[in-house]
């Protein structure tokens, strides 16, 4: 009787770190990674053109190609670590890289291409966030991979790594022939 | 006399903490009504647990300006939950927990005193019928 009594403070504290662990996988917040956007046509947008100043960037601009659609921001630490990524992944010609240039400062963003290269077909700025909440962004890096068709085929709501573009986005591009 | 005054400057400064979260107001008290209860409805999605009226992370700035823009524009609630959940998906709106859960805290603390209450009756019970003078050597 006694030995029992020992042992069920332990016992509890397995119970509730069972109790814990599955609460905390069953999060909602893990299930967020997919995108309500998957399947649907990529939103429509109009932003200033970072790299060249006055000009105008929009959606329609892109139709017919695999685009990459790419949420940066000078102020994100992840997207430093991604960008050698995005320039081996333009290199490869398999995508357009279209950036979103997510509330930062022009001048800082421009200043951040020169240093370490710009993988960009063009890039759009969106410093108030506005066209990140139609894309459903909360946070950066994003990514989108886009088909010709303009349809959003697949959302990643981090960077992207060698193994993931292989293993998640090329089969997309290559599967479909284009 | 001191300490109450104390109090009551410190209670004083807690609708500060409210407005350092969220500074702005609608014109409308019927809009800014309907702006805070909605809020309220909305996941932070940059952070765990918790809603866009209870933090200052960016995201949850980034809707709430979306909402109140909405709203001031004449939206209807429905129409600001659609255009949300259109964008980020179902996990956007936060459903409160169940009920019962809030039951929780409460049922343990009458667990622990119904505990506490057992013990100190062994205890007396034992002293009672404990026949032993405090110089005593222990029972081998």
């Amino acid at each position: 009787m006694k030995r029992l009594k020992f042992w069920i403070p332990l016992l509890g504290f397995l119970v509730l770190c069972v109790m814990f662990a599955v609460a905390l996988f069953r999060a909602e917040e893990n299930k967020i990674v997919k995108s309500a956007l998957i399947g649907k046509p990529m939103p429509e947008f109009s932003l200033p053109d970072l790299l060249n100043s006055g000009q105008t960037l929009n959606s329609a601009m892109f139709k017919g190609k695999w685009l990459l659609v790419n949420v940066w921001g000078t102020w994100c630490i992840d997207c430093r670590m991604e960008h050698q990524m995005l320039l081996d992944i333009q290199k490869s010609g398999k995508v357009e890289i279209i950036g979103l240039n997510y509330q930062d400062d022009d001048d800082k963003a421009r200043r951040w291409l020169k240093e370490m290269g710009n993988p960009y077909t063009a890039v759009g700025v969106d410093r108030e966030g506005r066209t990140g909440i139609d894309f459903g962004v909360y946070g950066a890096p994003e990514n989108f991979l886009v088909n010709p068709e303009g349809i959003i085929v697949h959302k990643l709501a981090y960077g992207i790594t060698p193994k993931i573009w292989r293993e998640e986005f090329l089969p997309f591009i290559d599967g479909s022939g284009a | 006399m001191r300490r109450g005054a104390v109090i009551a400057l410190l209670c004083l400064l807690l609708p500060l903490a409210a407005q350092a979260i969220d500074p702005a107001r609608l014109d409308d008290p019927v809009q800014q009504q309907r702006y805070e209860a909605l809020i309220h409805e909305f996941r932070c999605l940059q952070c765990t647990g918790e809603t866009i009226a209870d933090t200052p992370a960016q995201f949850a700035i980034d809707i709430r300006r979306q909402v109140r823009e909405m709203i001031e524009s004449g939206s209807s609630d429905a129409q600001v939950r659609q255009y949300l959940v259109d964008r980020y998906g179902e996990i956007i709106l936060m459903r409160p927990r169940p009920l019962w859960l809030w039951l929780i805290p409460g049922l343990m603390l009458v667990l622990g005193a119904f505990v506490a209450v057992r013990i100190a009756r062994q205890r007396r019970a034992l002293l009672a019928t404990d026949t032993s003078e405090p110089g005593d050597e222990e029972p081998a």
